[in-house]
């Protein structure tokens, strides 16, 4: 937001707006603290609001209660796949709890999950990103690549997610802990990573920025993940100049210069 | 808006540099209309959160359009297509609340604090590299704010 003329400041988690989920006295004291300015404030102005988000002092430490293997990395394909296999009831029963899932912005339906897993295992086997692997066939994908590569790990991270958290007996994970038990413990991990790895040898400037779309900060061990640093390694393009450039690029609509 | 203490130094780096460009911007002066009491007026919903149904068209990188959410949406039909490893998605995955705080509003309104929800709201993409690009789609929605009898638009940021 620019310059909105009332402006309630949180110090909730980027993608959290009204604090927490599940907790719809807290969301109302943001929403009502926010609506109120419009009777107090008589300037333009950003108030506080006093309150961190709640699950963030509860200080206990998450653990994943689904039990998976050690993935084995001779074969990422065959451990990526028994991986989905062991969260498919945990992800039932989430979207059966829920009633409703967040995987499909790539364009594949939750049944085609297995298509998404094809998908990823042929990008970090070194497919490439210019098109559709061949084997990630039945979904009607939604976005050109190499951008859809983006959605389909997003897709892939929230079957994940919605699984891990169905489990009874623990509390949801925060998002630093999905990204600590995804990359040190499971099989997605090593394929993001391996994808990286890809990516950095082709080595265009807007792929490092779509490494950083697949692998959050901290967890890329060569340094910043998404590329800031090649960006900023050509002084003369502006960020805007750079990010119309990347844009074209990764949907595909321009070859590297 | 998160703590920058709180984000990877990295992340911090890239948020003030965004800060540094933005306050750059030439943008028109403040705005300021006094709106009816809150009793009394219509609320509106803007989300960054690139929140749309899934039978809509998606929005893609680097879009700058808008996409319309029902009052009464059913929150299976919801989708967020603005995805980044570096905020927090399982908290929406869980609560659409949390972004788009539909039933939140609804009940203030039921209690007598909102004078109406509107009929509609809205969702844009967030983290947009330059925000003035979203004028056409901010006077085309202010407009339809207009005709659907909003007093005032509240923003939740993505």
């Amino acid at each position: 937001m620019v310059r909105p003329p009332r402006a309630l400041w949180t110090s909730f988690p980027l993608g959290r707006p009204l604090g927490v989920a599940d907790d719809p006295a807290f969301q109302t004291d943001v929403l009502r603290s926010a609506l109120r300015l419009l009777e107090t404030a008589h300037a333009p102005i950003i108030a506080d609001y006093p309150h961190d988000a709640p699950d963030l002092v509860d200080g206990s430490v998450w653990a994943c209660a689904v039990e998976l293997p050690e993935p084995n990395l001779s074969d990422l394909e065959a451990a990526l796949r028994t991986e989905v296999d062991l969260l498919r009831p945990w992800y039932e029963e989430s979207r059966r709890r829920r009633g409703r899932t967040t995987v499909g912005i790539s364009g594949a339906a939750p049944e085609q999950i297995d298509a998404v897993v094809s998908f990823v295992i042929a990008c970090a086997e070194g497919a490439g990103f210019a098109d559709v692997p061949a084997d990630a066939v039945g979904p009607s994908w939604q976005h050109p690549m190499p951008i859809l590569l983006r959605h389909v790990v997003e897709d892939l991270r929230a079957y994940y997610q919605e699984a891990v958290a169905a489990r009874p007996g623990t509390r949801p994970p925060t998002q630093r802990e999905m990204h600590s038990w995804i990359f040190q413990e499971t099989a997605l991990g090593r394929a993001l990573i391996e994808i990286g790895h890809c990516i950095a040898e082709i080595g265009d400037r807007p792929l490092l920025m779509m490494r950083g779309f697949i692998i959050p900060e901290g967890f890329w061990a060569d340094g910043p993940s998404w590329g800031a640093a090649a960006r900023e390694a050509e002084p003369q393009q502006s960020p805007q100049d750079f990010f119309r450039y990347a844009q074209a690029y990764l949907a595909g609509e321009q070859v590297i210069d | 808006m998160v703590r920058l203490n709180d984000l990877h130094p990295e992340e911090a780096h890239h948020m003030r540099n965004m800060g540094q460009r933005f306050a750059q911007l030439e943008l028109p002066p403040d705005a300021w209309v006094t709106p009816p009491p809150l009793s009394e007026a219509t609320v509106a919903l803007v989300t960054s959160a690139g929140l749309h149904r899934r039978d809509d068209p998606p929005f893609r990188f680097g879009d700058y359009a808008y996409r319309l959410i029902p009052r009464d949406v059913d929150p299976a039909e919801l989708v967020q297509a603005h995805v980044s490893v570096n905020f927090d998605r399982t908290h929406f995955q869980r609560d659409v609340n949390v972004v788009l705080p539909l039933d939140r509003i609804r009940e203030l309104h039921a209690s007598g604090e909102v004078g109406g929800v509107s009929a509609w709201h809205f969702s844009v993409m967030g983290a947009n590299p330059t925000p003035t690009r979203l004028a056409p789609a901010a006077l085309d929605m202010a407009q339809r704010m207009r005709e659907l009898g909003v007093d005032c638009a509240m923003l939740t940021p993505v």
